[in-house]
């Protein structure tokens, strides 16, 4: 059950916390099929009122979580995505932040950080303790109006306060807003998405779930039956199928500046860093079967992964890995079907009516 | 089965001669596999004694290389001179082979061909065949049985430009498939290949030899083609038994790791090539689950040969190459023919 499509608009924090408060007791009794449902992860969103764009944090609590990230798109907007690499030092990370606004966006993981440290949350160098923010942004600067309105470092700060372990809210909201894909159809044919949570949890106790704001120049399909969930438009307000398009040779090429999904697994197992890495490579699948196309050079799809390491169980990192491909499908198909559309950007629900 | 014909074949000449007559008698049916691309001839050679073999794709005239290389446990050659900022930017060929690392010996007998029979100015010198080997000792006894130089050289020696054989043959005639609860309930796969054409002449080819950990899946309709088998010989669905928790998955490895190539008639740069890869990889994903895994090897070659002038849209060649590639995997699994004991689909249709 999810109730999130009430806080998709909330313009303000507080707003919005008041309307969580009410969600969450009406939910109490159901499961949680987010993200959240990883022990040692909370989730906040801030979504701006004058253009749909937003940013989204997940925090990582106590001394954080083991990181790995895959970045394969051709056209990213990474921020701390070194310190990621398994050679290097550092092993845990405090939180990441998604976020819309291009390249100006990642100004929202300073904002995070800067909470962060309020919290005294950060890796200890002794003289301070410095918040390791790991960030990714999406490219929806031509989406619903002025493209000067874009997350800031007040929207990434705001997101880290809103933070909970709620329910993730999906659709249209924080690093989500302003998403859109099927752009493989030349201009005015694109579909509005968003953002989607997913969980899978093991009998044995593993729990591996994922969160992502799908920005692609691709369609949205579900790999379980290969239909498009949200993709290029047909005139007849059809899905026109961007793999016909494709093999037709009539596909309009992608402009960069329009794409980019980024996504988080998590996993409460206990993973080296290296594992880790895996993990985030094996998610990237999920991208793979669920947007077709992905990875493209006007995309900056980027997958981080965290490992609470809060479950003591013994988990195997290609089972691991494995289920962050499916639930980070899951999660994607999601985006497409909880968005709402906007004037001139319909969703997928919009067509169906 | 033409391969025999051409085993221990040295002579250039009885070779095009062969195939010239070959190519008459199947002109009628349009070529729908990687050679259909000019330039891109493929040769199998399989081995006597044990399911395994070897695979050689040639480009006669040279091809723009890079590579993905994304599963946990590979067997490779050369890898390291596709990476961007390596000065190498054209490679003759591609060896892929059965018999885990001592497979990678068949790159050996292929560079020896082509340093023999192809034309000085329209190779590198030394040639250069990079290589991926998939695991498949434990298929058929006799893991001592191994592709070598000879069978890599057999390969060459057998190329052309005929439709390319699919099925049990070269690289993929030790493939399997459905190993997610061990060896027991495999399926037999092999090695696919197919091209796409768009009517502006753009061409993007695929070859593949799919020795999976996981199941094997039809993108298009999401349906498993072949994988675990159930105890009654049913499909089990490696993603069912992965969301139930039944996936208990031993890191088995040394039994698992798929290794295929793209062509495309495109003239690309060495990064652009490096961007087809990555793509093509994304057909390893779609049409195979789990993937990547820490028990498979999965590497993907892509090459150029840049005989077609049209304007390049790298991202529209990437999409095709996983479209091609997934479509390749499905006929490696659709293609098989049981072997030691493990069935094939067309055996459990039966």
């Amino acid at each position: 059950m999810r109730t999130k499509a009430a806080l998709a608009t909330s313009p303000t924090l507080i707003a919005g916390l008041s309307l969580i408060v009410i969600g969450v007791s009406a939910l109490e009794s159901a499961t949680n099929d987010t993200i959240t449902a990883v022990d040692g992860i909370s989730v906040g969103h801030f979504t701006l009122g004058e253009r749909p764009t937003g940013c989204t944090v997940i925090v990582a609590d106590g001394d954080g979580a083991v990181g790995g990230v895959s970045q394969r798109g051709g056209a990213p907007g990474t921020r701390e995505t070194d310190l990621l690499d398994p050679l290097n030092m550092v092993e845990k990370v405090n939180a990441i932040v998604l976020a819309g606004g291009s390249a100006f966006g990642l100004d929202a993981a300073s904002g995070a950080v800067k909470w962060l440290e309020e919290h005294n949350m950060g890796y200890d160098v002794r003289i301070a303790k410095v918040p390791i923010v790991p960030a990714a942004i999406l490219f929806d600067l031509p989406v619903g109006g002025n493209p000067k309105i874009r997350p800031t470092a007040d929207c990434g700060y705001r997101a880290a306060q809103a933070a909970s372990t709620n329910p993730v809210p999906e659709g249209s909201v924080g690093a989500g807003a302003g998403a859109t894909v099927g752009k493989l159809g030349g201009p005015g044919k694109a579909i509005k998405s968003g953002l989607g949570s997913a969980a899978l949890r093991m009998p044995n106790g593993l729990i591996v779930a994922a969160i992502v704001a799908v920005n692609a120049v691709g369609d949205i399909i579900d790999p379980s039956t290969g239909r498009v969930v949200a993709g290029v438009r047909a005139d007849d307000g059809s899905f026109a199928d961007a793999r016909k398009i494709l093999r037709s040779g009539a596909l309009a090429r992608p402009r960069a500046g329009e794409n980019t999904t980024i996504g988080v697994v998590a996993t409460n197992a206990k993973l080296t860093k290296a594992q880790a890495s895996r993990m985030a490579l094996m998610a990237d699948d999920g991208f793979a079967r669920a947007i077709v196309p992905s990875h493209t050079n006007g995309d900056g799809d980027t997958v981080f992964a965290l490992a609470t390491g809060r479950w003591s169980g013994d988990a195997d990192i290609t089972l691991v890995g494995a289920l962050a491909a499916e639930v980070m499908a899951d999660a994607i198909v999601r985006a497409g079907t909880q968005a709402t559309g906007i004037p001139g950007l319909p969703a997928a629900r919009d067509l169906k009516k | 089965m033409i391969d025999g014909l051409f085993a221990g074949t040295k002579s250039v000449i009885a070779v095009a001669t062969i195939a010239s007559a070959l190519n008459a008698a199947a002109q009628t049916i349009p070529n729908t596999t990687l050679t259909a691309i000019r330039g891109v001839t493929v040769g199998h050679a399989t081995m006597p004694g044990r399911p395994t073999g070897c695979t050689a794709i040639l480009v006669a005239s040279g091809a723009v290389a890079a590579v993905a290389q994304r599963g946990a446990a590979p067997a490779t050659r050369d890898t390291a001179l596709l990476r961007i900022g390596s000065p190498i930017d054209r490679v003759d060929g591609i060896s892929l082979a059965g018999g885990s690392a001592f497979g990678l010996d068949a790159a050996s007998g292929v560079v020896h061909w082509i340093d023999e029979h192809v034309v000085g100015d329209r190779r590198s010198l030394p040639p250069i065949v990079p290589g991926a080997a998939l695991i498949d000792l434990w298929v058929g006894g006799k893991p001592q049985i191994r592709p070598d130089a000879d069978c890599g050289y057999r390969a060459a020696g057998a190329a052309s430009s005929r439709p390319v054989e699919e099925g049990s043959v070269g690289a993929g005639a030790g493939a399997t498939v459905g190993k997610m609860r061990g060896r027991d309930g495999a399926m037999k796969a092999g090695i696919g290949s197919t091209v796409i054409e768009l009517p502006d002449g753009l061409q993007v080819g695929a070859i593949v030899a799919v020795n999976a950990l996981g199941d094997v899946i039809d993108p298009r309709s999401g349906r498993v083609v072949a994988g675990i088998r159930n105890a009654d010989g049913s499909l089990a669905d490696a993603r069912k038994l992965l969301r139930s928790g039944e996936g208990s998955m031993p890191a088995r490895a040394g039994e698992n790791t798929t290794i295929g190539v793209i062509v495309t008639n495109a003239r690309l740069t060495k990064t652009e090539a490096a961007r087809v890869a990555t793509m093509a990889d994304d057909g390893y994903a779609r049409a195979i689950v789990p993937i990547h895994t820490t028990a498979d090897g999965d590497t993907v070659f892509a090459l150029a040969t840049g005989t077609w002038d049209g304007a390049v849209d790298v991202t529209r060649i990437g999409a095709l190459a996983a479209d091609a590639m997934s479509d390749a995997i499905v006929r490696a699994a659709t293609q098989a023919t049981g072997a030691a004991g493990i069935p094939a689909v067309r055996d459990l249709r039966k």
